[in-house]
């Protein structure tokens, strides 16, 4: 069953806190060979005081028990002024590429009526992944015809020599009672021969089936295994969201035997949260190495206290969630006791 | 050989429109014209204060003319022609410009810029589609965009012009290339683009700029209107520099002209058909957002004068022929 490793990246812990972090969200997982790097998005006032998300990344060991190294610089520089990423990147999804590694950006841009929208942008890095550059200063996935706008969190699988994008679009901004535009989106899923190219509609809509009219669906997350993929994703309420309770984010999950339709299942192994993710668990991101399934996520505040992770054997997960799932076990965090860091 | 374009003078004046419709305060920009079988249909669009901040709205319009004269006016649209996007849309705080065409099945297609505003530069804008039975009233075909931010066109997708041309659709229009500050002001530079479709839908662009600069890089081009004439493809456009040009004659909107075979290999050659400004009145500090149109077997084109069409829209003839 799954093991929650707690908060391996807890922004008040030594040596982090001296990094001065703010925030490390949309956790993404780039597997190497002696260590796995994970990309997450921080934040930095800019000159109105506004904040704006930029890249960077933590080492760690490959089974997460040693913290690495935190990266200095910033692997990616602002967006241009007018730039759909002008305010920031949320997060970097990360895939080798034959000799380099592409990165798969969600820009933000801030707007007059609403808060925002997102564009999803290609970035190349030749070194393998230290710093990497825009492939065009635009956005390679915009709004289109049926998807209006607010098309951000890109996961990027290469599968069978076909590049598959799985992303979230705006279907709603909706004023809450107060007046406040809050955004209600939805998983959406797109193919490429080369990665570069996309199709230019989605799929189809409401890939995976919300259980309310006003669920909005964030950070899908794909893992293939013996030709079935599982889908893990956040989901929450369009509002009154943000303090926990179940209109908050909860991770979900579904399954596929041709990754383009879905089968949601009722339930995700749910762990009781133990503080750093009593209220949300969200921004799902999964990795496998060997035998072992890495689920990295955000928990309360949308990962202002850092990222966790949850592990299991692949064998138990397939065996798990082909069979529709089953009722959840209480997993115990023994995090703290065998982790360790290096001074960096 | 070439062709003088004759001045025939203001063809609708800004208050004769604005007087006549309540929405409308001013302003009438980007005339595009259809030949219907009675009449001239001109669209075009003005402006009303939409909101507290005082910030203006362009929504869509028309007027018929019987003929193309001054004053032969049989009617004009009563409201906008299109509605704007809801909270949040490309489309929430604009339509400007709005081009229209025929189809086959003789349904009325128009495309249009929608416009949104931004918190670092004033505003980003795409291209919407519409459909209208009667060509009075338009319903858009969908929420978003048809076109919108490519890697290469990153922002400001806008002033469309849809033609059917030898069985294909073409849209001509223009993308933004960068936003550039200017005394705390962002001005943005865009140059001329061109899409092809089989069903105006699926748009497959050029992905390039089609028109060479003249005055620099930082030049900025619009309106890139087609006509097919005499086994070419002619373009009328318009160009200006990106700082200073709203009311520095010498920096303003100029009408550009190219050709091209094949309407991917543009030859730009402005002086051919040169349409200068005035030495004074409605036109004197800029012409600008042609449309060349063929009426009565005479080639015509609308244009705009000072300050953008604040004026109404003006009236030349071609004396000649476009070779």
């Amino acid at each position: 069953m799954w093991r929650n490793r707690g908060n391996v990246f807890d922004l008040e812990m030594d040596p982090v806190r001296k990094l001065g972090l703010s925030f490390a969200q949309g956790p993404q997982a780039l597997v190497m060979k002696d260590r796995t790097r994970v990309y997450f998005s921080t934040r930095r006032p800019d000159s109105n005081g506004k904040p704006i998300s930029f890249i960077k990344f933590a080492e760690f060991s490959p089974d997460f028990t040693e913290l690495l190294n935190v990266s200095q610089a910033e692997v990616v520089s602002n967006g241009g002024l007018g730039a759909f990423d002008e305010h920031g990147i949320f997060p970097l999804n990360v895939i080798p590429v034959e000799d380099e590694i592409r990165g798969y950006s969600s820009g933000w841009s801030r707007r007059i009526s609403v808060d925002v929208t997102m564009g999803i942008g290609i970035l190349s890095s030749r070194d393998d992944g230290l710093s990497f550059q825009r492939i065009g200063s635009g956005p390679a996935i915009s709004a289109s015809p049926d998807e209006p706008f607010l098309i951000g969190d890109p996961f990027v699988l290469l599968q069978d020599g076909k590049f598959h994008l799985w992303y979230i679009y705006g279907t709603d901004w909706t004023r809450d009672s107060g007046g406040t535009p809050e955004r209600t989106y939805r998983i959406g899923h797109r193919e490429s021969d080369n990665g570069m190219n996309w199709e230019d509609k989605g799929k189809s809509h409401d890939l995976i089936a919300p259980l309310s009219p006003h669920e909005a669906q964030a950070m899908p997350t794909v893992l293939v295994s013996d030709g079935k993929g599982y889908l893990v994703f956040c989901y929450r309420e369009t509002f009154d969201f943000r303090n926990g309770g179940a209109r908050s984010y909860r991770l979900g999950i579904a399954a596929s035997d041709d990754l383009v339709s879905w089968t949601r299942l009722p339930q995700f192994a749910e762990w009781q949260g133990d503080g750093w993710d009593s209220q949300m668990m969200c921004y799902p991101n999964i990795h496998v190495r060997g035998d072992t399934v890495f689920l990295l996520y955000n928990g309360n505040d949308f990962g202002k206290h850092g990222f966790g992770l949850a592990e299991i054997p692949l064998g138990d997960f397939v065996r798990h969630y082909s069979s529709g799932g089953s009722p959840h076990r209480r997993a115990t965090s023994n995090a703290n006791s065998i982790f360790k860091t290096k001074q960096f | 050989m070439s062709g003088k374009w004759e001045k025939l003078g203001l063809l609708l004046e800004d208050r004769d429109f604005t007087s006549t419709v309540s929405w409308a305060d001013s302003f009438t920009q980007a005339p595009n014209a259809i030949v219907l079988e009675d009449r001239v249909r001109i669209y075009f669009t003005s402006r009303h204060r939409h909101d507290p901040d005082g910030n203006f709205v362009s929504r869509g319009a028309y007027v018929d003319f019987a003929s193309l004269t001054k004053g032969d006016i049989m009617g004009f649209s009563e409201e906008p022609i299109l509605e704007l996007g809801s909270l949040g849309n490309f489309d929430e705080f604009g339509t400007y410009p709005i081009s229209v065409a025929q189809s086959s099945n003789g349904k009325y297609v128009a495309y249009y810029g929608g416009w949104t505003r931004c918190e670092s530069v004033p505003f980003d804008v795409s291209i919407g589609k519409a459909t209208s039975e009667d060509g009075k009233i338009f319903v858009k075909s969908h929420r978003g965009p048809v076109l919108s931010s490519t890697p290469n066109e990153p922002f400001v997708i806008t002033s469309p012009k849809i033609r059917v041309l030898s069985g294909k659709w073409v849209l001509s229009y223009t993308a933004g290339e960068r936003w550039l500050l200017s005394d705390g002001r962002a001005e943005i530079i865009y140059k001329l683009r061109i899409a092809f479709s089989d069903n105006g839908d699926d748009w497959t662009r050029l992905d390039r700029q089609i028109v060479e600069d003249k005055i620099g890089p930082d030049e900025a081009q619009a309106s890139p209107d087609i006509i097919f004439r005499n086994g070419k493809y002619h373009m009328f456009f318009c160009y200006r520099a990106s700082t200073d040009f709203r009311r520095n004659p010498e920096r303003s909107y100029r009408i550009g002209y190219a050709y091209s075979e094949n309407l991917i290999d543009w030859i730009r050659d402005d002086e051919k058909y040169a349409l200068e400004r005035s030495s004074q009145g409605w036109d004197s500090e800029m012409v600008a957002y042609p449309n060349v149109f063929c009426y009565e077997g005479a080639l015509f084109m609308l244009y705009l004068g000072n300050e953008v069409g604040k004026c109404g829209f003006g009236l030349a003839r071609l004396d000649g022929d476009l070779y």
